[in-house]
């Protein structure tokens, strides 16, 4: 997978590169000074993660707005979603978040967002790139070049967003004891005194920052040993995981069980949903069925939506829904609190779950419908023969109405399914399958692997 | 017009037009490989622009790996000193110094702390233009550290080890210097204190924006002009915004030519230096300097034009002062590059230990008339402008062709030089006494219009 085509990625999610080969502070300068010209004025804030390259890019980006007369207010280190909230109670015109998420140590990437707080969606991102593409800027003269800002309270700003949105007083009464573990990432400078907020003991792990991720940034199982062994050794109620930028969550239980985030994400979503008992859930194409026979259970109705947060939000913004779901991710979106994937609100909720229900996470991960997913991946040549891969498929099994908002989604009957879909960020297409028995799930997986070999053959 | 510019000073251009943070990203990453990362200072005015290319130059140094010591905003002289002192592999001076409104310039220090010399320049610019830089792994991108503690302390120590700051203290001076909202204002107060005069300074209000025009000339000496007698000050001075040129007004309200700053110093220095000690100008610095340091003794070396230059060439001779009529002087022992602090300290040096006032110093200069003039050409064809009337112009006088055209005689000289930045062609003449001068200006300016005309 080497070649620098694939090492810079310029797309929905922002630019993605690799540090000291791709991703160079000139390219990041000129992508600020294009987002403040796409924005067309005012204030943009710029938060970045725990990475060591953070701050070059910082400067960067710095320089770049600067030049094109926006003023930078910069944030420092600071998770995506507490940006995100800050970009609208702040009225600013749009936000850059310094942040490859889950991605190792040796990536770094802008995320735009806009006034609204929310990613750059498809059209916006175009003409983003529009204004990128092209050679020369509108640099403004020295007469209207800004000062830069900085902001030392944007944390402080969603914490108490939360604390208001949820029943604070009922978690603080339970004096819980929580373990976090922060990945060495922006966690580290806030997850503690926000779980203090809240009355919690708190233990954390991975808590300290500027060198490197000591664990996998991916908060999936084989990454959370740590945390389960923590989690058990202290007796905590619950272990919190966190990404580099404090976007995605996934949970650990009581007893050191490590359910995944997808199972993660149906606990929470399962909580708000009996909570809401009505209204809406956006779920993106790569999350459980869990979550929809819940739903089903409480008259919730749910809507399918393609990968990637901005496809979420904008979903939810277009149905009033009031959750939507990355449940490959981890991604909780709840509006109520901010309308982002975050991993603060999540935790909250999930205290709030524990201090309402008078459960263990343990008991309540028996009540979620029983469902095992397998996964697998198939190497593409190029990225229009994936797109003819998929194509055949969805003609071949058109009989069972597969849907398509993203991929492509086939129902196999008995609760089964199978998602075969591009990846963004690799070129290889992604296999799910998900069904109530694991043999079945392991079945689909293998037989959808090798009808794309065949395909992607010819 | 050019918008751009690379050469000896750095990369200096219009913020926007031709200065960009992409340019300065790139240039500063050639610094960076060119000095194979190590710890570099970066430093810089006050210009509005100045931390947007701040900015982009430490995000360019961070990016080869280099550690970034953080002087924010640091008149040159302490910037020179700073990486001498601090052992640095180089620095950064980001500042438009005597540059008009909406300029600025990137300008890369060696480990010596002075600018860069022809032969450093032309390596940097290889790397420059070959796009190619030096990169790091994500875990050796480097860091910003804070400029150690006491470096003003320590700037001070030197030109106290320069000139004798009690025998100044002794005198109560009374000091108007106009700083041009300038980088010198952050130490102006420390200066007065150590060196105990009485200084009120103007324009000292760390904005960016110029309050007048930032060349220190007798026109922009008008403010400190109308306070000097009103206050009943000892003397005025007049700086760019980053303290590399000053110009003097003296108690009577004369504001002097910023070609007198130089002689006055070398006239005081060379008197204790001693005979045989060597000066280094350029070949358009005014008469008074050769008339000065005859007078004393010494032994004039005429270089190029430019600060990089200069100094080199001081180093190279072994001379104990540089300086140019642009209002700039250096010591060899001072920091390497030139220093208005040093520039006002030695003046008041002088009128301590003469006991002159500042008038009666200015009155024993010998006295040239100078007219500098743009002659407007496109400034692609300058140069061969310019070579075209080499040996067909004044065949009696004495010529040099080491930067522009330079014609000698007896009682007045005439520089022809292409600018680098503007569509003109630079002259300037000299004579003894204002008609002669005026004279041979308008007789020569016409020669050249004729010849860029046809």
């Amino acid at each position: 997978m080497k070649g620098t085509f694939r090492r810079l990625k310029i797309g929905v999610s922002g630019v993605r590169g690799v540090v000291g080969e791709s991703l160079s502070p000139v390219l990041v300068a000129d992508f600020a000074a294009a987002f403040g010209e796409f924005v067309g004025g005012g204030r943009v804030l710029v938060g970045r993660d725990t990475r060591s390259s953070g701050e070059m890019y910082e400067n960067a980006v710095a320089a770049g707005l600067l030049s094109v007369g926006i003023q930078p207010v910069l944030t420092g280190i600071l998770p995506t979603p507490s940006l995100q909230v800050a970009v609208r109670e702040t009225s600013a015109s749009g936000a850059i978040a310094i942040t490859a998420s889950h991605n190792g140590n040796e990536w770094n990437a802008l995320k735009f967002i806009g006034a609204d707080g929310l990613f750059l969606n498809q059209i916006a991102n175009d003409e983003l790139l529009d204004i990128y593409n092209q050679p020369d800027s509108n640099y403004v003269p020295e007469n209207r070049i800004r000062t830069e800002k900085l902001m030392y309270d944007a944390f402080r700003i969603h914490q108490e967003k939360i604390l208001r949105s949820v029943d604070t007083d009922a978690i603080r009464k339970k004096h819980f004891r929580v373990a976090v573990d922060c990945c060495n990432g922006v966690g580290a400078l806030y997850s503690r005194k926000f779980l203090e907020a809240f009355g919690c003991e708190v233990i954390s792990i991975f808590d300290t920052c500027g060198n490197g991720f000591e664990r996998p940034p991916e908060p999936v199982p084989a990454n959370l040993g740590a945390l389960s062994e923590c989690v058990k050794k202290h007796g905590c109620a619950v272990g919190f995981a966190q990404d580099p930028d404090g976007d995605r969550i996934s949970l650990v239980s009581g007893s050191g069980a490590i359910p995944g985030v997808q199972n993660s994400a149906a606990l929470i979503a399962g909580h708000l949903i009996r909570n809401n008992r009505s209204g809406t859930v956006v779920l993106n194409i790569q999350t459980t069925t869990a979550i929809e026979q819940i739903a089903g259970k409480y008259g919730v109705k749910v809507l399918y939506c393609p990968v990637g947060e901005v496809n979420v939000t904008d979903a939810m913004n277009a149905s009033g829904a009031f959750l939507g779901i990355e449940g490959s991710s981890g991604g909780i979106i709840y509006p109520k609190i901010s309308m982002c994937r975050d991993s603060y609100a999540a935790m909250a909720v999930v205290l709030e779950m524990l201090a309402q229900r008078g459960m263990t996470i343990d008991s309540m991960l028996e009540t979620l419908p029983c469902l095992s997913s397998v996964s697998a991946k198939v190497l593409c040549p190029s990225a229009q023969a994936g797109v003819n891969a998929l194509r055949e498929i969805r003609s071949r099994y058109q009989e069972r109405n597969p849907i398509v908002v993203d991929g492509v989604r086939i129902d196999m009957g008995g609760g089964a399914w199978v998602l075969l879909r591009r990846s963004n960020t690799e070129p290889v297409i992604r296999i799910l399958a998900e069904s109530s028995e694991e043999a079945t799930a392991e079945r689909l997986a293998r037989s959808f692997e090798k009808e794309l070999q065949g395909l992607l053959k010819k | 017009m050019r918008f751009l510019r690379l050469g000896n000073l750095g990369m200096r251009g219009v913020a926007g037009t031709g200065l960009t943070p992409h340019n300065v990203i790139a240039y500063a990453s050639a610094v960076g490989t060119y000095l194979n990362g190590g710890r570099i200072a970066v430093g810089m005015d006050t210009r509005i622009s100045s931390k947007m290319f701040r900015n982009a130059a430490v995000s360019g140094l961070l990016g080869c790996g280099a550690e970034v010591i953080d002087a924010g905003i640091c008149p040159a002289p302490m910037l020179h000193h700073l990486v001498r002192r601090g052992e640095l592999d180089g620095a950064i001076l980001i500042g438009a110094g005597h540059h008009q409104a909406g300029w600025n310039a990137v300008a890369p220090l060696s480990s010596r702390g002075s600018y860069f010399s022809n032969l450093q320049t032309q390596e940097l610019l290889g790397i420059y233009h070959s796009g190619i830089y030096r990169t790091v792994p994500w875990n050796a991108v480097g860091k910003i550290k804070p400029c150690p503690q006491g470096l003003v302390g320590s700037y001070l120590d030197l030109l106290c080890s320069l000139v004798d700051a009690e025998k100044i203290a002794s005198r109560r001076f009374k000091v108007i210097a106009d700083f041009c909202n300038g980088s010198g204002s952050t130490i102006a107060e420390a200066f007065a204190k150590r060196f105990g005069v009485e200084m009120v300074p103007i324009n000292n209000i760390l904005s960016g924006v110029l309050p007048h025009d930032p060349e220190p000339r007798p026109r922009t000496a008008m403010q400190v002009q109308s306070l000097i007698k009103v206050l009943n000050a000892d003397i005025g001075f007049v700086f760019n915004s980053d303290m590399s040129r000053a110009s003097v007004v003296t108690d009577s309200g004369e504001t002097l030519s910023e070609e007198y700053s130089f002689p006055i110093v070398a006239d005081h220095v060379l008197q204790r230096a001693g005979k045989g000690a060597g000066v280094v100008s350029n070949c358009c610095t005014t008469r008074t300097l050769d008339d000065i340091v005859r007078m004393r003794g010494g032994v004039l070396y005429k270089g190029k034009v430019g600060q990089a230059h200069t100094i080199d060439k001081m180093f190279e001779t072994g001379s104990v002062l540089a300086g140019d009529g642009s209002g700039s002087i250096a010591l060899a022992r001072g920091v390497p590059g030139f220093d208005s602090f040093l520039l006002m300290a030695l003046v008041l040096e002088s009128m301590a230990f003469s006991g002159e006032s500042s008038s009666q110093i200015a009155a024993r200069l010998p006295r040239y008339y100078i007219i500098k003039r743009a002659v407007p050409c496109s400034s692609s064809h300058a140069y061969s402008i310019l070579r075209s009337l080499r040996g067909r112009l004044f065949p009696d006088a004495e010529f040099s062709e080491e930067d522009g055209l330079r014609f000698d005689w007896e009682d007045g000289w005439v520089h022809l030089r292409a600018s680098m930045t503007e569509p003109i062609v630079r002259m300037i003449v000299e004579w003894k006494g204002r008609e002669k001068a005026e004279e041979h200006a308008a007789k020569v300016y016409s020669i050249i219009e004729r010849v860029v005309a046809s």
